[in-house]
């Protein structure tokens, strides 16, 4: 059995050229195609097909070497692209995922591959004269059958009798190995440590010549079992993959195998390189996030070795002993703070893993609703937190999903509209500041603001003076409002009327933002700005009595010093004009233990905002700006209302983090409709 | 007499809870403190003390006091915390002094009593007589339900559907 380390590492490359095999067929079907392409995916069928195989996913192997054999023939141009041939890939490509599951569910590949290998077989045949089905792949059994050739059954024979083994080994090099020669003659070199190479294939010659795809096998016969040997070759710099399979002799031969490799003594000494497939390890978040907190800890005990730094000058002077402790104390921090940002780039990905999703979803319903799209993705390879990517691929693909079925118009309605017939979506990543923007333009039919009002009086969102009342932003912000639906018809791609609200509070919950901004006619771009990372946001401490409390900054817009008598009513609710607005008030104490405030005159009001919304919060005292890194209750409180979670601040004690964003949801828009309207 | 239970031995760590004496498996303690500074949770249920940071993790603290509906007293010097894990779950628990740890075998443990009942009788798990005194095996799974706070939860996040694709 295999470890599940090497069952991991066979899972990621599987990720890896699942993707590849996506990606490059969607090129294949933009018939943008070049040999480059074709020679990529065969690449990837090919090397699916041999660590499946050796890892023993048979379906699996079975699957990728029709893959391979078809594309070995659209490589030699025996075969066209055609757009069934597409979809039947397409349908490959779902079945290999299919099987990926499982695996990775645990279980073996056991999904039904019969019907979409019959069909690649079936386009295999179609457009060739003179099929070649070789119905298994080598590298596909467990076990080689040869076909011998006298000599060489003979020299197994007569190795197995004195307790020999006989292996295949099929080397394949990395692609962009350079001197493929040398990669040879070590691979040579170092198995005939372990036994005799008796043939290879390509001939030995040619190999030295370097005259050979990427891949050659050869037969070896050793002492060694079939893992060392694998180890071997494995110790090998730009070795991309090898198979070793036992060979067992039966039946009559074909195959043509008579070339022994002479012992060669080529060019001496050559630097052997590390290895190379083991660079990486794989980390358990949650350990990462243990490391996070033990990095806070030792943040803490700097702060504490600080003071007494202080104390010790303050005793003694500044003497020696005291700076030295200084010293230390700077030292711990500069490397606390390294350790911190190293932790934190741990836990970075690219957004790529969530971008490739998305070609393939845009072509489906683009295909199913007959619209042409050109899906245009930049800037894969921005990194973000990986709890953030999980969280945004949701949202995502809502998002891109709207914009082909309500953004962008079927190709005879862009015509009438003098549009080209092919609309565009333009993914685009980048960071801003410390955060990252993601952006979806499309340049379909925009979304219209009347219809926005008309239809949310309809759905009763508001009545129709105050949808007059409300500014054409404030109207478009109906989209994002619970069982809001603009489409007219339900589709089964969107339209339900519960998306967009979920879309913006998934958003939101990782201290994300979306808006829109929308050109009737000419098209509609969503923005998405995310937080680099989960664990860490800045923050405004404020004071409560004895206690500090945090405000997320993304969500402060000022803070403000006001009178007691500035304060105002609406109706029950306390009010205050700062610069002719009028802004609705929360005390931070009424929230927080139900007590009247002390009497001051002079109050403090952090003033939140998010989207067009802004409410003030008054608070005993401002404390400033700080890095706080954010930690849940844990599962025992679970989400506790008005509170975001907890921080450790710098003397152990815990803080505690408002929700802002519920505080600001949660002050009614019809207050501040209403105050607004005063 | 059941020969596999009847020779196995227990250890609970004793503590006082008003008058009564108590005990918790050994194997469910994490640590004990001393009282420290406990930040108040707004909107927390009321057995819910506050929150402290244990080596950079938050660990909600609760009074045992309060959620055994004892009389809630000042916390004094001997109170201690003791923190307890279950499952995923770790919480701290204020008593009012810890004793010692009981060794005992599992053949004297007798079950509740009858008599009790209601919202007390999923805390214990059994009565061990050791001496003269009864020590009550407090059940921690029984005291961390969270029926309360999932009720809570509940009402506050509504019926909340599953994220589904549309407008």
């Amino acid at each position: 059995m295999f470890s599940d380390a090497e069952i991991g590492i066979f899972l990621e490359e599987l990720e890896e050229k699942v993707q590849v095999i996506n990606e490059n067929i969607l090129i294949l079907e933009r018939r943008e195609a070049n040999s480059a392409v074709i020679q990529e995916i065969f690449r990837a069928a090919h090397t699916i097909k041999g660590s499946s195989a050796v890892m023993g996913y048979d379906k699996m192997a079975r699957l990728t070497h029709e893959l391979e054999n078809l594309f070995d023939r659209l490589r030699s141009g025996a075969l066209q692209v055609s757009t069934p041939l597409v979809d039947t890939l397409f349908e490959a490509l779902d079945t290999l995922k299919l099987l990926q599951k499982e695996i990775v569910a645990g279980g073996g590949d056991n999904g039904d591959i019969e019907a979409v290998v019959a069909k690649l077989r079936d386009h295999h045949n179609d457009n060739c004269p003179s099929p070649t089905l070789d119905v298994a792949a080598p590298g596909a059994e467990p076990v080689v059958v040869e076909q011998p050739d006298g000599l060489l059954e003979s020299m197994v024979r007569e190795a197995e009798l004195k307790g020999f083994h006989a292996f295949r080994v099929h080397v394949t090099l990395d692609s962009d190995c350079q001197m493929k020669e040398i990669r040879v003659f070590l691979v040579f070199e170092t198995l005939q440590q372990s036994g005799e190479i008796i043939s290879s294939a390509p001939p030995a010659e040619e190999l030295q010549e370097g005259r050979f795809g990427h891949e050659f096998s050869l037969v070896l016969l050793t002492g060694d079992d079939l893992d060392q040997v694998k180890n071997l070759v494995l110790s090998i710099a730009e070795i991309k993959s090898v198979m070793v399979t036992p060979i067992q002799f039966r039946e009559t031969s074909i195959q043509a195998e008579k070339e022994i490799v002479k012992n060669n003594n080529g060019p001496a000494a050559i630097e052997r390189q590390e290895r190379q497939n083991i660079k990486t390890v794989r980390v358990d978040v949650q350990k990462l996030d243990t490391l996070m907190n033990l990095v806070g800890e030792l943040v803490i005990d700097r702060t504490r070795l600080d003071r007494f730094a202080e104390i010790f000058e303050s005793k003694y002077g500044s003497d020696e002993l005291a700076e030295s402790i200084s010293d230390i104390s700077n030292h711990l921090s500069q490397v606390s703070r390294d350790l911190q940002v190293e932790i934190m780039k741990a836990r970075m990905l690219p957004v790529a893993n969530v971008f490739n999703r998305l070609p393939r979803l845009v072509r489906d319903v683009a295909q199913k609703l007959g619209k042409e799209i050109d899906f245009v993705v930049e800037g894969k390879e921005t990194e973000l937190d990986r709890n953030v990517i999980e969280v945004i691929g949701d949202p995502l693909i809502h998002l891109i999903r709207n914009a082909v079925d309500h953004g962008i118009e079927t190709p005879l309605e862009r015509e009438t509209a003098g549009k080209p017939r092919t609309g565009t979506i333009h993914l685009k990543a980048s960071y801003m500041e410390s955060q990252i923007m993601i952006t979806i333009t499309d340049d379909g039919r925009g979304v219209d603001v009347e219809n926005i009002r008309r239809l949310a009086v309809k759905r009763g969102l508001c009545d129709e003076m105050q949808a007059a009342r409300l500014s054409d932003r404030e109207a478009l912000e109906f989209i994002f409002a619970p069982g809001f639906s603009t489409a007219g018809t339900v589709s089964d791609i969107s339209g339900r009327g519960v998306g967009m609200d979920i879309v913006r509070s998934q958003i939101e919950q990782i201290n994300g933002s979306v808006e829109f901004a929308t050109r009737p006619g000419h098209g509609t771009t969503f923005t998405i700005k995310l937080p680099l990372t989960l664990a860490i946001i800045k923050a405004l401490m404020v004071g409560l009595g004895d206690s500090v409390i945090a405000f997320p900054l993304i969500y402060v817009v000022e803070t403000i010093i006001i009178k007691p008598t500035d304060i105002k009513y609406v109706r029950h609710n306390e009010v205050v004009v700062v610069r002719g607005k009028v802004l609705p008030l929360h005390r931070l104490r009424e929230i927080f233990n139900g007590q009247q405030d002390v009497e001051q005159d002079k109050l403090s009001v952090v003033v939140l905002g998010s989207a067009d919304k802004k409410i003030g919060v008054i608070v005993d005292k401002l404390i400033g700006e700080q890095e706080i890194v954010i930690k849940s209750l844990g599962s025992y409180l679970g989400q506790v209302p008005g509170l975001a979670g907890a921080t450790i601040l710098g003397d152990g004690q815990v803080g505690l983090i408002v929700d802002a964003r519920s505080l600001i949801k949660d002050t009614g828009v019809e207050d501040v409709a209403y105050a607004a309207a005063n | 007499m059941n020969t596999h239970s009847g020779d196995l031995e227990e250890q609970v760590v004793v503590f006082q809870l008003a008058n009564q004496i108590c005990g918790i498996g050994i194997g469910a303690v994490v640590e004990i403190i001393r009282m420290e500074k406990i930040t108040q949770v707004p909107g927390a249920p009321d057995f819910v003390e506050g929150i402290i940071n244990i080596r950079g993790r938050v660990i909600p603290v609760i009074d045992l006091r309060t959620r055994f509906e004892f009389e809630a007293l000042d916390f004094t010097d001997s109170s201690r915390i003791i923190i307890v894990e279950t499952g995923d779950t770790t919480v701290g628990m204020i008593v009012d002094a810890v004793a010692e740890v009981l060794k005992f075998s599992s053949g004297n443990v007798s079950p509740p009593p009858g008599i009790i009942s209601g919202a007390g009788s999923d805390y214990v798990r059994g009565i061990v007589l050791d001496g003269d005194r009864l020590v009550i095996l407090v059940n921690i799974d029984g005291i961390l339900k969270k029926t309360e706070i999932e009720d809570l939860e509940h009402i506050l996040s509504g019926p909340e559907e599953p994220v589904q694709q549309g407008v």
